[in-house]
């Protein structure tokens, strides 16, 4: 039950975070990518950049930030990947890894969401 | 966006300028980094920095900040980095201008406000040397930093009272330097010359070395009042002037010794570390130099209570400075040079039994614990010392007498009166050096300022054969003759001078005199 109302949350707030982006201008290219190794939440094109945006949600920000669940192995995870990535579709441009943290009320609406560029 | 702030590093007394660089970058994950070789003290101030920001109502900015202290290869030391971070934090936060010509310095406390910090007066007198105009520095440490004239000392309350400051919204109105007449640093004098009964030869000893700054040993039984009158030597001193002042105000503040709201010392120092005491505790060092005892006892006096218990580590270790007035230590980090005149004023038992020469009571110690004492103190450091006196024991049925007596001797003020005006013609006598009193002459001053009579030179040369003088002490009786023809105001060193001065030569203890 629990696993499945977290995995529910991610998704709310991964859409958020899409359409912030799009809003913004990027050009959202995949949606939870997968592969044997790695997931990314989102990876998306701003201007000639590659961005792979990592999307933290959390309801309430009683039990920590989404910020503080960002820790130093996860950020290893998020670069490895992104170069697994890269390389795959021999990617030669610029490209950086985003945040977007988003805390929901109870009701699923957006209490804040906060996109933080290039953070490895 | 990069914001600079300029404070400074200490390294002993001297002072240094450093760029405290804040740069927040919207980009990367929120953060807070400290580089350019912080200690402890300066990488906990994130936390202090954080929470008092805060406290005082402003939002700490959601950014990667990196705070960078300039030049990077020298190691920064203290807590007094807290108030410009903060600053610069607070400048990128609210758009205030922070100006180029003012020093920032203090320690912050969670709660927004300013705590006293050590070493406010070495910045005022950098600020006043290198050109700023403006120091802002915690409240408590206001006072001590204005005693330097010629810089705008603000002093800051809270952190948010800086920030309406730095935005024209309020103004702190600079702090204008209080005399503090109690500022009673040291300890208290205890006694009155006029309590130690009988003891008129010691007394006379501790007058003359008084008057010109000489060292002294005192050698007696327990109980015979070498203590008493070590701590009534305070009362006797006269107080320090302007220079000296300084001076040792600015050790005292470079070793955090100046309470909250502190000023000027003014009074001579006195001293009295316990045999106990490390080596590094009484000379001054550890990985970053720190001022010991003798440092502090600058310009005033360091008893050293039961000589002898000390160990000869640590007696050695005085040699230098006791000739140089001053001290070098040297890390491998960095070099620093301390001051360290004073008057070293030393107590001893005779043996280990303590009643070796004394008139009743029979000494149980055999000649090799006796000479085993004895060595413990080295002949150099013997020879450093100007005045040797005995303090016998005092009969105690002349004690009762002495009592009713006691309202007729002399009280510490009427001999500090003498001891005022003597060091005044030394003063005068010495104008032309940097100098101020007989002990601190050198050989060149000797010749220069105390020509010998013939007869008087006699009497010395026959003394110095006689007892076996070093030259050293030889030249020491010369400095001792000076210093009472200067307590009696005579302008040339008579035979009675010289006659008294070689009573106080260095003696071995069961000599037969």
């Amino acid at each position: 039950m629990e696993k499945q109302f977290n995995l529910e949350t991610g998704k709310i707030g991964e859409n958020f975070a899409k359409e912030y982006l799009k809003k913004k201008g990027y050009n959202i290219i995949e949606q939870n990518y997968r592969s044997k190794f790695a997931e990314i939440d989102l990876v998306a094109k701003d201007k000639k950049e590659l961005v792979f945006v990592e999307v933290r949600t959390k309801r309430g920000e009683m039990f920590g930030t989404p910020e503080e669940t960002l820790n130093k192995r996860k950020l290893r995870k998020l670069w490895l990947n992104a170069r697994g990535y890269t390389s795959r579709i021999k990617w030669s441009g610029p490209y950086r890894i985003d945040a977007v943290c988003i805390v929901l009320k109870t009701d699923n609406t957006l209490e804040r969401l906060n996109h933080y560029a290039s953070i490895v | 966006m990069l914001i600079k702030v300029t404070s400074v590093a200490n390294s002993g007394l001297e002072t240094m300028k450093v760029d405290v660089e804040v740069n927040l970058a919207s980009r990367g994950l929120p953060g807070f980094d400290i580089v350019g070789l912080p200690d402890k003290a300066v990488d906990e101030s994130r936390e202090r920095v954080r929470a008092a920001i805060s406290s005082s109502k402003i939002d700490f900015p959601q950014k990667k900040i990196t705070v960078n202290l300039a030049p990077a290869d020298i190691p920064k030391e203290g807590s007094f980095y807290d108030l410009p971070i903060a600053t610069g934090i607070l400048a990128g936060q609210t758009g205030c201008k922070v100006p180029d010509d003012s020093l920032f310095f203090g320690e912050l406390s969670l709660d927004g406000s300013l705590r006293h910090t050590k070493g406010a007066l070495l910045l005022a007198l950098f600020a006043r040397e290198a050109g700023f105009k403006n120091i802002f520095v915690p409240k408590d440490s206001a006072n001590e930093a204005a005693i330097i004239r010629g810089v705008k000392v603000y002093p800051v309350e809270n952190l948010s009272q800086l920030i309406l400051h730095l935005l024209d919204r309020e103004c702190i109105i600079p702090a204008i330097y209080k005399e503090k007449k109690e500022d009673l640093r040291g300890e208290p004098v205890e006694f009155d010359m006029k309590e130690i009964l009988g003891q008129e030869q010691a007394k006379r000893a501790m007058e003359i070395a008084a008057a010109g700054g000489h060292n002294i040993l005192m050698v007696g039984s327990p109980g015979t009042g070498k203590t008493m009158l070590a701590r009534a030597l305070p009362g006797i001193l006269p107080p320090l002037n302007e220079k000296e002042s300084l001076e040792v105000t600015k050790i005292h503040s470079a070793a955090g010794n100046i309470p909250p709201g502190g000023a000027l010392i003014t009074i001579r120092q006195f001293r009295s570390p316990h045999h106990t005491t490390s080596q590094v505790g009484l000379i001054g060092g550890g990985t970053r130099p720190h001022p010991g005892e003798i440092s502090l006892a600058h310009r005033g006096v360091l008893f050293l209570d039961e000589f002898n218990e000390f160990p000869r580590s640590v007696l050695e270790a005085l040699r230098q400075p006791l000739e140089d007035g001053y001290l070098t230590i040297a890390r491998s980090r960095e070099r620093v040079k301390y001051p360290a005149r004073f008057m070293l004023v030393a107590s001893a038992n005779p043996c280990p039994c303590g009643y070796l020469n004394h008139p009743k009571k029979a000494c149980i110690c055999s000649f090799r614990t006796i000479k085993k004492y004895q060595k413990r103190v080295s002949g150099p450091i013997m020879d450093r010392i100007d005045l040797h006196v005995d303090v016998p024991p005092v009969d105690v049925n002349d004690l009762s007498e002495n009592q009713k007596a006691s309202e007729f001797l002399e009280t510490s003020e009427a001999i500090r009166n003498r001891v005022i005006q003597a060091w005044q013609i030394q003063k005068e006598r010495f104008k032309q050096e940097p100098i101020y009193v007989n002990a601190e002459m050198k050989n060149s001053h000797i010749k220069k300022y105390c020509p010998l009579k013939k007869e008087v030179e006699q009497l010395l040369q026959q003394a110095g054969v006689k007892f076996q003088l070093s030259a050293r002490s030889y030249l020491k009786m010369i400095k001792i003759a000076r210093t009472i023809a200067d307590l009696e105001k005579a302008p040339d060193v008579d035979i009675p001078h010289m006659a008294e001065a070689l009573q106080y030569r260095p003696k071995v203890y069961g000599e037969t005199v």
